[in-house]
Order: structure tokens, then sequence, then C-alpha cells
């Protein structure tokens, strides 16, 4: 009898260790990697290249909402609804620290340029598993990336460059990849010590990046050198320096007549015939030089889209007394096409497919380039190249019109000129804020008979977008 | 063993028969309620050999020559000797609900409260069987001390807000650890969609439950270490007794109403105090004189008969529900063989639109004795709960969301109505409610529309079962068993129509199905040992515990309906996507023992040990050991005492005290010390990224308790009191750690072991027998608990941690080092300054600045008071406002019985905190959105004195609406009549030969009245649920309703 007492209570007690310690609490996620294996192969190395993309691609930023920021800021659109989900705060000047859009699109760019440091670390200790020739060339596209998200942030967040040659304080200078609790905080570096950076990342770039890759839809969605060139026009041109303006677009827009299109490189990247393909038909054309993909399972819907705000839930109509009224902007051109009307009012149709909002975002495309020649050119005399230009871009769309003599003939007049082109050319894809804030223009007063938005000086604190809390509360240094 | 049995048997009948002996017979009934009471032993003085009663309390003995009194004991009752005066003896029980002798449930296993020495309360089944409640954890309010339970929201089967002892972590959750007949359980919200919630404790259908145990300090719960550190909840369901078998059946239905809503402008109103700000906004804009910018942009719209309209919101989104419960249960056994059977159906409405729950559950236990050695018992439940509701912007992370139904409820247009004149809905173009002739865009839905074309509903099927046997080894040595499973699958379906009004119109319709797996097994043994010798009594216990949790869910999200004939995923849809899919494991493997000595029933030493292993904490710290020691000292039983003068009043004096360690490693995420990447889309390419940055030095939280009690039980053990002091050290805490977000961390935030607190105070548990009588008794409880918690030290440079209510932009609580937990945060206010109206803030350098939302060109909406301008109010400028978690609670009961009625009131209260009345902000909202009827004591004359400043239109700044100001903090001090319960027996000589052995009727009324200044909804809202980190906010939400039940229990 005892011995069985002493039979089954073994049994138990060894049915106690028959478990693994080792086996059940060990455990591994089975739908994410560890950072030990996240440069294991070649397809997860490219996967994380697309994933610092994607973070680019983040709602807050070139997923779409950034351009909403920066376009309501300007004197085209006038807000309808006065929710601060959808940029109201932005429409009046009147962010703080604690906004949502504040806080978001300032994590979101600092997530893509953490993304991209991670990558460049990982590369460069990273041996055998790609080529050298990839591993260079993923640098390179990691450069650029970062190279266009410190200049998304500077943009908006600091002082404009051209206030005091960059002087200010501009912004936290994060170089290195970030995977611990260390490094909290970092003290800003200068306006000009950052665009010093994205001009050294946009040149390496430039070095290394492909000529051009296998398929359209991958010379529209990742950077070859084009890319990094055509971002370079942008980053001089918001720092005036139009000689360098000049000299990169040349590498792009080598013709000084119409036509004009990239030659040196691989892709021959050109206007197309109708601005409208661009929207809503093709979208990697030769003209779109890097746009942010959208398809049904990776778009954004809602608040998140600005697909739902401009078009669907019409929260903005164009301002009757901004670019809309413009004589510059014919009736029959075609960019008028981007428009629809409903209630006598116009609203912006650029991103017009109904949900799925899978219309891309444009980032940089080949008209762009042509007015950034266009002015630097007009700045420093080439008034025939500056003209050529601005008619190029203008022409594709109303080729009946004719500017008048008094608005080519002197290099101001043309400048303000083109300013006005990329006003129509441009409008609502995010260019308004940074044209304003590079020349130093009063953000000019707006309103309907229900909500008004204040004109707001270069002088006034609301002239660029307040500092995060996020970083403020975690950042000694700021 | 039978044969052994029998002849002892037979032996001590020999005996009796051998002695001159007499026959006594009579009849046990509970004293409370004359109810017979089956199965009480019945035995002479001194003997170990008794008789039972039967199934209608009948007992008949043979009892030698000499002997006086009989003694009559039943678990659960006091032992009581009857002197024997004839051949009859009727015994009356008395519930031992706080005697000496009552059974505690304690971690594996048992002790009588005497030999109890740490900090545990009991509540009896019951208290919650009959409360019309979804989930046991709602009725619990106010029964205990050191227990704090509140209901965040009015919407049926949210998860209470449980504190035990305050909140004990920061990151992690505070709610304690449930553990049904020996199983962990999942615990929280389970729901997938922030507008129907789904509390898993919901699946237990409350009248199973036998009794519910709190353990509260470390000396108890570290025998479950590091699982313990929120208190531990121990759940018991009710088993069979022998007896014949007993079949009872409870039964209610109720009636709930909203409470305390808003009294709301109508149409008039609503239009001379909008175009009021219209007209202000364009004075101050300095557009008086210009004919572009409106002067009034509201005006009246018509019913085809010429009316007003005058639209009442409330109608469309309140409404009266009605619930109803069954529940029957059979139960009995023999000698060996004990078994239990219940069936339960609910079917409650909530008194918002389209709030449903629905439970249908079966539960079996049973208990065998195989042989005199071996036990075994198994038990299993099977339940299907369904909830449904709209969104309300009630629960955690939907405060803002312009579908949340409190919102639309107060802010809607009343000017305008909810259909046409040809019965389709009033519809904007975008689909939001349609403004008829006022001038302006409204953002928010026609509540009416958006309830019609949507419906978000959560559903659990679950069983739980449990099987295991006792071995009585040599020795006094006892091997136990146990293996649980818990099965829970739960289907999470949204559905949105594609029509116009819908939510869901701009994706042209969409359906969400997620389907969840939660698989969990738990195998316990035990090894323990019981022995008295002399006046020693030992007890030990060694034991293994090994539980698994997996999770997996998996979901697609399917938009553009085909046709908005669909109602639900199963329709035909354009664009199909995944949606919820998640995949998990967790496991915890322990060790432990318990060791109790008790010298003479006056000493006793508990002494508990546990090592225990969890795999979601880091690679170098998966283990840590807890443990926990306590002392008691039953002064009373001294002879010492026993000669004092005092020791007449004082019959029962309890020293105890006790110190332990627990953990808390219970990060919600399975893998929370990981450096993960995850895998997405770029377009159509794939992607990783870093999706979280890991800790590998992630380890428990630990926290150092010390319990000082002392149990007195005076007048006769009339009444009771426990009095204890407790503090809870707790350090190493997990903290999300705030990282720079210009690191670029996702979410900003790494878990880390970094700062520390305390939470110490005082509770005190009375328990009176006032009145005792034949015809009438009262009996009284009152329980009270002090708490204070303070942060001592949190991450690098003890830098703030704020907590945001839904959006970033609402930082609405701060925890920091020297305050309580989640403090309340916001800018601070200084009234409305009388010369112009403006809202004054003070900035953080202490300084007054003004606020005006419109200004003329070139001037600035902040000011100084002399007119000079100033910085906006931002973040930095924001200050502490106040102490979100309550300082003192508790609850006081009266339960009166005259004859056949008996009387119930249960009241609650706590106080010493403040409450962000944030829903005031959107009653004075300066939108189109309407407002309250004390916006009429607006400012509006120079040298006026008021709280309420000028109306501005478009103002989202001077009432809070952009961020929470000091204006909108209130003390939450309340006093709520949580339930009154009237009851009545029905006399046992209605019922005749009809089988009915009792019934009882009774009428009851849940939060009858609520005594507070708070002016908001209920000072126990909290829009974020049950976190830690943002207490005490009210925005948006729906509060508690009021409840009307009447019930009937029969027994057969």
């Amino acid at each position: 009898m005892k011995k069985i007492y002493l039979y089954i209570g073994l049994g138990v007690l060894l049915g106690f260790s028959s478990c693994s310690e080792k086996d059940l609490l060990d455990t591994v996620p089975s739908t994410s990697i560890s950072d030990a294996n996240a440069f294991g192969s070649a397809s997860r190395i490219l996967g994380l290249v697309n994933g610092a993309y994607d973070a680019v691609k983040g709602a807050s930023l070139y997923g779409g909402r950034y351009l909403l920021y920066c376009d309501v800021r300007g004197e085209d659109f006038i807000n309808v609804t006065a929710n601060s989900y959808t940029a109201y705060e932005s429409w009046n000047n009147s962010y703080n620290s604690g906004s949502n859009d504040i806080n978001n699109l300032w994590s979101q760019a600092y997530t893509a340029i953490n993304n991209a440091n991670i990558l460049i670390a990982g590369l460069s200790t990273s041996n055998g598993v790609i080529s050298d020739t990839l591993n260079t060339q993923y640098t390179a596209e990691a450069k650029y990336i970062r190279a266009l998200c410190y200049f998304s942030l500077v943009t908006v967040y600091a002082t404009p460059y051209n206030a005091d040659q960059g002087a200010s304080k501009g912004l936290p200078l994060r170089l290195h990849a970030e995977t611990d609790g260390s490094n909290n905080d970092l003290a800003r570096s200068t306006v000009a010590e950052v665009y010093a950076q994205i001009l050294s990342d946009l040149d390496a770039a430039e070095a290394n990046l492909p000529d051009s890759y296998s398929s359209d839809l991958l010379n529209t969605t990742r950077a070859h050198k084009s890319t990094a060139i055509a971002l370079k026009t942008r980053v001089y041109l918001t720092m005036s320096n139009f000689a360098k303006v000049v000299e990169e677009a040349a590498k792009i827009v080598p013709q000084t007549t119409a036509p004009f299109s990239t030659t040196s490189y691989s892709v021959k990247h050109a206007l197309q015939p109708d601005i409208t393909t661009l929207f809503g038909t093709t979208y990697t054309t030769t003209e779109s030089i890097f746009s942010m993909p959208m398809t049904s399972t990776d778009s954004y819907s809602g608040q998140s889209a600005i697909g739902y705000i401009y078009n669907a839930n019409s929260e903005y109509y164009l301002n009757p007394s901004g670019i809309l009224g413009n004589a510059q902007w014919g009736s029959s051109d075609k960019r008028r096409s981007l428009l629809r009307v409903a209630s006598n009012l116009y609203y912006l149709k650029k991103y017009a497919k109904a949900s799925p909002y899978v219309d891309y975002i444009p980032v940089i495309r080949y008209a762009e380039v042509l007015l950034n020649y266009a002015e630097a050119a007009a700045q420093t005399g080439n008034l025939t190249l500056a003209t050529n230009l601005l008619k190029a871009v203008h022409a594709r769309s109303d080729a009946n019109y004719t500017f008048a003599d008094a608005d080519i003939a002197t290099a101001a007049a043309l400048v303000a000129t083109i300013g006005v082109e990329r006003r129509i050319e441009l409008l609502g894809e995010g260019y308004r804020s940074g044209d304003l804030l590079r020349n130093l223009q009063t953000i000019p007063a707006k309103g309907s008979s229900s909500l008004q938005a204040n004109a707001v000086e270069p002088s006034a604190s609301n002239y660029i977008f307040p500092a995060p809390n996020n970083e403020l509360t975690t950042n000694k240094l700021y | 063993m039978k044969q052994i049995l029998s002849a002892l048997l037979l032996l001590s009948l020999s005996l009796g028969a051998a002695a001159q002996s007499r026959r006594i017979s009579g009849k046990v009934t509970a004293k409370d309620n004359d109810s017979p009471i089956p199965g009480v032993s019945v035995k002479t003085a001194g003997k170990a050999i008794g008789v039972q009663t039967d199934a209608e309390g009948h007992f008949t003995i043979e009892v030698p020559e000499g002997v006086t009194s009989l003694e009559f004991t039943y678990i659960g009752y006091q032992k009581i000797s009857v002197p024997i005066s004839g051949a009859t003896v009727n015994a009356k029980l008395e519930s031992t609900t706080s005697g000496l002798n009552e059974v505690v449930v304690v971690g594996y296993g048992t002790q009588t409260k005497r030999e109890f020495t740490g900090a545990a309360a009991r509540i009896s089944g019951a208290l919650v069987k009959d409360a019309p409640v979804q989930s046991f954890d709602q009725a619990l309010s106010g029964r205990a001390a050191g227990v704090s339970i509140a209901s965040p929201n009015g919407v049926l089967n949210n998860p209470p807000v449980i504190r035990i002892r305050g909140v004990n972590s920061i990151s992690l959750s505070s709610y304690p650890l449930v553990v049904i007949d020996g199983i962990p359980v999942n615990t929280g919200n389970i729901s997938t969609s922030t507008s129907v919630p789904n509390n898993p404790l919901s699946d237990i259908d409350p009248a199973d439950i036998e009794s519910i145990d709190v353990l509260k300090d470390a000396a108890s719960t570290s025998i479950y270490g590091s699982r313990a550190a929120a208190g531990v909840l121990l759940i018991t369901t009710k088993r069979g007794r022998e007896g014949k078998a007993k079949v009872v059946y409870d039964a209610w239905g109720s009636l709930t109403k909203a409470a305390r809503l808003p009294k709301l402008l109508d149409a008039t109103g609503y239009m001379k105090y909008k175009n009021e700000a219209v007209y202000n906004a364009k004075i101050l804009g300095g557009n008086e004189n210009n004919s572009n910018v409106a002067s009034a942009l509201f005006f009246p719209n018509y019913n085809a008969d010429g009316s007003l309209v005058n639209t009442s919101w409330y109608d469309y989104i309140y409404r009266t529900a009605y619930s109803q419960n069954h529940n029957i249960s059979v139960s009995g056994g023999n000698k060996t063989t004990n078994y239990y059977l219940s069936a339960n159906y609910s079917n409650q409405q909530g008194f918002v639109v389209d709030n449903e729950f629905k439970r249908k559950s079966l539960r079996f236990n049973v208990d065998h004795e195989v042989t005199k050695w071996f036990r075994i018992k198994a038990g299993g439940a099977y339940n299907t709960t369904f909830n449904q509701s709209q969104n309300t912007g009630s629960l955690p992370n939907s405060t803002f969301l312009l579908i949340g139904a409190a919102r639309l409820a107060t802010a809607l247009a009343p000017n305008v109505s909810v259909y046409n004149e040809d019965g389709s809905y009033n519809l904007s173009s975008t689909g939001t409610l349609g403004m008829g002739n006022n001038l302006v865009t409204n953002t928010l839905w026609n509540a009416k529309a958006l309830f019609d074309l949507s419906s978000y509903t959560t559903e659990n099927d679950r069983f739980q079962g449990n099987v295991g046997g006792t071995i009585k080894l040599p020795y006094h040595f006892e091997l136990n068993t146990t293996y649980a499973m818990d099965r829970l699958r739960t289907e999470n379906n949204t559905w949105l129509s594609s029509q116009l009004g819908s939510s869901g119109y701009s994706v042209g319709g969409s359906a969400t199905n997620v389907s969840a797996l939660r698989n969990n097994w738990d195998w316990a043994s035990t090894l323990s040992f019981n022995n008295k010798y002399l006046k020693h009594h030992v007890t030990a216990l060694l034991g293994y515990d090994v539980q698994k949790f997996e999770t997996n869910s998996w979901g697609a999200y399917a938009t553009v309906a085909a046709d908005n004939f669909f109602t639900n995923y199963e329709g035909s849809y354009t664009t199909v996507a995944a949606s919820g899919n998640g995949r998990s494991e967790k496991a915890f493997i322990s060790y432990f023992s318990r060791i109790t000595y008790d010298f003479n029933n006056k000493y006793f030493l508990t002494a508990n040990f546990r090592r225990d292993g969890n795999s979601a904490l880091g690679a170098n710290s998966k283990f840590g050991n807890f443990g926990g020691v306590s002392v008691g000292w039953l002064v009373s039983e001294e002879g010492f005492y026993r000669r004092l003068n005092i020791s007449h009043v004082v019959d029962n004096v309890k020293l105890r005290a006790s110190w332990g360690r627990v953990g808390n490693g219970n990060v919600s995420n399975d893998y929370a010390s990981q450096s993960l990447y995850s895998a997405s889309l770029y377009g159509s390419a794939a992607t990783w990224y870093l999706s979280q940055a890991g800790n590998p030095d992630l380890a428990w939280e630990t926290s150092k308790q010390t319990n000082l009690g002392i149990d007195l039980g005076l007048l006769n053990n009339r009444i009771q009191v426990e009095g204890t002091w407790f503090n809870n050290d707790v350090n190493g805490l997990i903290l999300s750690a705030p990282q720079s977000a210009s690191k670029g961390i996702p979410d900003n935030a790494i878990l880390m072991n970094v700062g520390s607190m305390y939470n110490r105070g005082w509770e005190l548990g009375v328990t009176a027998s006032v009145i005792r009588k034949e015809n009438f008794s009262w009996d009284a409880g009152f329980n009270y608990t002090h708490i204070n918690n303070k942060v001592t030290a949190l991450a690098s440079g003890n830098s703030d941690i704020i907590g945001y209510t839904h959006t970033s932009s609402e930082a609405s609580n701060v925890t920091r080092v020297g305050y309580s937990v989640g403090s309340l945060y916001g800018a601070k206010t200084d009234g409305v300054n009388p010369e112009n109206g403006r809202r004054i803030f003070i900035n953080k350098a202490g300084e007054k600045v003004q606020y005006s939302a419109a200004v003329a060109s070139g001037e600035s909406n902040w000011t100084y008071l002399d007119g000079t301008t100033a910085s906006a109010i931002s973040a930095s400028d924001y200050y502490l406002l106040g102490n979100a978690l309550p300082k003192w609670y508790g609850g006081l009961s009266n339960n009166f019985r005259y004859k056949n009625f008996d009387l119930g009131v249960n009241i609650t209260y706590a106080g010493g905190n403040y409450v962000m009345n944030g829903t005031k902000a959107t009653l004075r909202d300066q939108r189109f959105y309407n407002n309250y009827t004390d916006i009429s004591k607006r400012w509006t004359t120079v040298g006026q004195v008021t709280d309420i400043p000028r109306l501005v239109y478009n103002d989202q700044i001077s009432n809070g609406s952009s961020y929470p100001i000091s204006a909108n903090v209130e003390k939450g001090d309340f006093l709520r009549l949580q339930s009154l319960t009237l009851g009545y027996r029905v006399p046992s000589r209605v019922f005749g030969t009809s089988g009915i052995t009792s019934a009882r009727v009774y009428a009851s009324g849940n939060n009858l009245f609520l005594l507070t200044g708070y002016t908001g909804t209920d000072p126990e809202s909290s829009s974020n649920g049950n976190s830690n980190t943002t207490p005490g906010i009210e925005k948006n939400a729906v509060g508690q309703g009021r409840t009307f039940t009447v019930g009937i229990n029969v027994g057969f």
C-alpha cells in the first residue's frame, strides 16, 4: 500500500520536471524578427530599405498630410470644418507644442531618419550577405531618405535659412542608429549645419545611387541619381543659392529650349503632354521623379488620407481671392480640370480617387525642377532660359496663353511670375509654406464669412511650427 | 477502506447500544431566514461520531445517558451547543460571515480566519448574484475595505476600475489577478473595437459564485509571487453538498435610465447664444463694418406645419432599457458524490440605444470520493456572451471620435430635424447632420442615421474546465493536482453601411471581422502536510504551477460594398485587407511553498516562498524570487487577558503582522523585452522596420509590503472590527520610459525598470449585529480605507511622465516625483477678466495672460492684462492641477429584517481626489456645438464677474476644448446609494405540497442617488478606463444609469 503512494508521488514529481523551462520561457514571436536577424538575408535588407521609404510615407509625412499642412498655411485654401484633426491649426497658424500634427510630423520624420540610420549602420557592418555594389547603393538610398526628412523638418520647424544665413538653432542632428534608452539629450545644430548635412548626404547619394531601376514603378518610388539631383535644386533654391540650383538642374535639364528632358541618365525625365494623366491615371511616368506609392492594401483612409480631407469630405475649398482668381490661370488651362465645383466653390481633385485612397502622393515632379531652374536662371540673369522653362510648364497646360511682356521683362517680374506659376502648377503638392518662408514673405490673411485666419509676419513666433512636446519634455538640451 | 469504516460505525453503534441511551430528534434551520439546513453535523459533545441533518434539516440521534447538550456544526455557520430539554431539540444556526472559524480561501488552499494572519476580505456570492450587472466584479463596490471599484461609464460590460490598496504600478495593469477555481484568467477588455467593450469576466455567471476572496497584503499574495502585485481575487464556484437534490431558481427583470444628464439649450436658446458668439467674433476681429463677415450664422428651421424645429437629441441616443436574467441550479449529492449544475440566461439592455448584453451559460461541478484516500473533482462551464454597442466615446481612446454618442447627444444642433420632410435622414452632402438654414459646416454625425447604419459587436464562446485529484498519503501528507483549461474564442464584428449618413460612407461601406482565440492552460500540483501534535499545528505546502497563454487573432477589413444591402462581412466587397492579425504566447513556471505553524491556537506563523519564471521578461532576468512572512497572536486566548475586565467587552483580540515581497511582470506585450522588426508594405513591396526597441534587462517590478493589523470581537462577537495599517514600497517600476522623439524610436518609448513609489494607508472594517431578535434584526457593515500614493523616483532625471487622453494634444495627466500617480495636468486659469470677458491663464512664469479667440489682424490673441503681446499658453506652461486618486473610500451596508421582510442598503463613498470635468468644455464649446443652459451666465458686460468667458465663435481654448484647463477641475468627493433592496420571504406554509421550500421576492434600485458637489455626470467616470497614468478624466463619456429591479428567488 505504502509503496503505491510512493510511486504515485514520484510519478507526479517527475511530471513536474518534464516540462522544460527553456521551451516554455524562451518564447519568440512568429510575426516579427529579432534585431539579431534583421540583416540576415538579402531580401530582408531590401525589406529594410523599403521600410525606410515606407516611414517617409507615414500619414503625417509624405503619406499626404505634410503636404496638406504646408499648403493650407498659405492663402490659397479656405477651411470649412474648423477641425483641428484636419489641419485647422495649420490653416489659421495656431499650432502649439501639444498639437497632434506638430508631434506626429516630428516623430514620423525622425522615425524615417532613424530607419535610415539603422540601415546605414547595419550595412556598414554587414559582410557577404549582399554585394558591395548593392551595399553602397542601399547606403545612398538611406542618405537620400535622411536628407529628404531633415529638409522637410528644417523648413517648417526652424527659422528660414534666408533670415540669417542659417545662424539660428535648427534641429537635433541625429546621424546614428538609436535602438536603446541612451542619448535622449542632444542639442540643436544650427540651420546652416542641418543644410550642410542635407547637401552632404545628397551629394553622397548622387554618387552612389543607380541610374535607374528595372521598372517605372521603382524609378518613381525609389531614389536614383536624378532624384537626389532634383532634391538638391529644391534645397539650394530654399537657401537662395541660385548658382548651385542652375548647376544641379542643368544635370537633368541639359537643354536651353523646350522640349526639356533628362538625357544623361537612363530615366528620361520629361513633362507629360497632359498633366491630368499624372493624377489618377499613370502615376509612374518620367515626370514623377519621386512619389509615394499607394495600393489598396497599403494606403490611408479617413483623416489620414488627404484625398478624404480635400475631396471626399470637402474640408478645404480654393480661396476665390487666392491663386484661383489669378489671370495667369486661364479658364482653358488644363490644370483647372484638376478642380471640381460644388455650390460655386472650387475643390482640389488632384487626389480624387474614392476610397481606398490609392492616388500616389507626389514628392518631386519634373515640372518643379523646371520651375526651380527657371527661378534660379532668372535670379542669375539668364532671362531667356528662365522664360523658356516657365513657358514649357505653362504651355503644357495652356498652349494659347501668352505672357505679358511686363510679366517677364525683368528678372524681378519674371521671378514673381514664376512664383505665380508655382502656385498654379504645384497647388496641393505642399509647396506654399516653403515658398513663402524662403522669401521671408508674410503669410497672408484669408477667410470666409464664418472663419478667418490672420496674417502672420515673419517676425511672429507662429511663422514657423513650434517645437513638439515629445521632444521638449525628453531632450533637455533642445 | 470501506470495511474499516463500516466496522468503526458498527463499533460506535454497538457501543451506543450497550449504554443507556435515548433518542432525540429535531430540526436545524438558518437563523436569518428560517430555511432548513441539510448536512449539519449533529453530535454529542466530545464524541467524534454524529449524524447529519437530512434535506429538510431533520435529524434523529441516539445519545447516551448523562449527555446534556448537542453540538451542531456546519461550514459557514457558527458552531452552537444546545441543551437537551426533552425529546426534541431544534437549533437555529447563525451564519459566520465574520466568525473566527470562517474559512478563508488562500492561494492553493484554505485556512480558518483564526489561523489567517494576512490581510484578506471575503465577499459572499449571495451579494452579487441578484445585482443587475454583467460581471460579478461590477457588483463589488463598497463591499470590502481596501478594495475600490468604480464604473468608468454606463456602457454595458466594460471592465470596472478595480484598485486593491491603490495603484500599484504605472505602466502595467493595476487590475488584480483573478483566479477562478484555481486558474488565473484573462482580464481587462478583450474587444478590438473602441465602441463595444468585452470584459471576459462576464463569462462567469455571478449566480455560480460561492465566494470571492480578496487577498490584499504581500504575505497572502506572495504565494502568487510575480502575478499578484495588484492583489488577488480568488473566485470559488458553487459545488454540491450532501443531501437531497436542491433546486434554486433566481430571476430578475430591470429597467435602466440615464441619470444626471446635463440640461441643454433648446433651438431658440441655441440660435441666440451661437449668434451672439458669431457677432462677438466679428466685432473682435475688427470686421464690425465688413459686410463680407457674417453677423449671424444660425437661423431657424420650420416643420411642415410651420412650427419651429426643436430636436431633443437625447430622445434618439438614450432610452429606457429593459433587462432580464434567469438562473436555475440543481445541486446535491450523497456521501461520496456531490454535484452542482446550473444554467443561466441573461438578456440586458443599456440605456444608450443599441447597447446590449446577452449570456447563455451552463456549469457543472462534481466531486467524487473514489476511495477513502482518493478524491477527484472536476468542473466545466460553457458560455456564449454577446455584446453590442454604438460608439459612445466613453471607452479608452475614443474620447474625441466624431461618432461618439455621448458627445453627439449634447453637441448636435437642436434647431435642425432628424429627418427631412420626405422621411429621409437630414444629412449634409458628406453625410454629417444637415444644418438646414444654419450657415455653418457641421462635422458631427446625425446620430439616428449613424446608429441605424452601423453596428459593433463582440461575442465570446468559452469553455472553462478543470479536473483534479487528491490523494491522501500516509504521515498526514496529501498530494493534489489540478489541470485547468480555458479556451475563449472571441469574434469582433464591425459593420458600417455604404449609405450616406454612415461613418463608413467615405470608404464605400466597410465590414471588419476579427477572430481571436485565447487558449490558456494551467497545471498546478501541490504536496501538503497537515498535522496537529499536542498543541502544535503544522501545515506545509510544496507546489509547482505552470501556465501558458496563447493568443492568436486574425481577421479582415473589407471596404467598398457591392451594394448597400450588405450588413455584414460575409457580403460582397471590392477590397479586402488583413486586419487584427496577431500571434503570441506567454508562459509562467513557478515553484512555491508555504509553511504555517500555530501553537495552542494562540500563536500563528505563515511563511510563503515562490520562484517565478516569466517568458515576457528580458533574457537576463526571467526568474524572480518572492515571498512573505506573517505572524498572528490571539491575545484573547491568553490567560492573563481572560482575567482582564476588558475581556468581558472585547471577547477576541488578535494581532497580525506581515511582510512580503511580490513582483509584477504582467507586461501586456508578450515579447516586451525584445528588439523586434516587423513586416509591412511599401506600396506593393515588402518591408521590414524596427517596430519595438527592446530591453534585455527588463525585470520584475517588486513590491515590498508591510502590514500590521488588529482584529477585535466585541460584545459576544456581535461587533467585529478589523484594522490594518499597510505600506507598499514599489521599486523597479516598469515604465514606458519616454524617449526623445528625435531618436525615432517606435512609439518614442522603451520599457525599463526605473522609478519607485509607495502606497501607504490604513483600512478599517466593522461589522455589527446591532439588533438580533426573533422578528427583527439589523446588521451593519462599514469599511473605510485611507490611502496615500506618492511617486518617489522616475526615469532618467525624474522627468515627468505625461498621460494623454486619446490624442497627444490632450495632455491631461502627469506622473511627477513627489505627487500621486497620474495627477491632473493642464493650463492654469484664473477666472474671467471682468473688464473684457477674456479667460485669464497663468503662464509658467506665474504671469496672467488673457486670451481672445478673435482679434483684428496685427493684434495678438494672447495678451498680458495691460494689452501687450504675450506668448501663447502651451504645454510648457502646464501645471499639476490636483491629485486624481481618491484618498479615502469605502462602503456602508445595512441589512434589516422584520419578520419576512428584508431591507438592504448599500452605500459607497470616496473622495479626496479631483476630477477633470472635461465634458464641461464640450458643454461650453464655442463651435457649432449646442451648449448647456448654464451658458446664460457668460460674460456680457464690463465689470461682470462670472466664470464663463465672453462667447466668441470658434473659441476652442477659453473653455478647455483644445487642452485641459484648471477651471474644469472639480472635487470628486461623493456618496452614492449604490443599492437599496426590499425583499419579502413568502411564508413556507403557503407552499403546501407544491414542492417549493422557499421563495423570496424583492425589488431594488441601483445608483438611486448621488450626493456630490461634482457638476459633471459622475465623479467615478474614467474616460481612460483602467489606465494608471490617466485617471480622473471625464470627457465626452456616458455616465452611469439608474436601475430598478424586481426579482425572485425560489428553492425546491
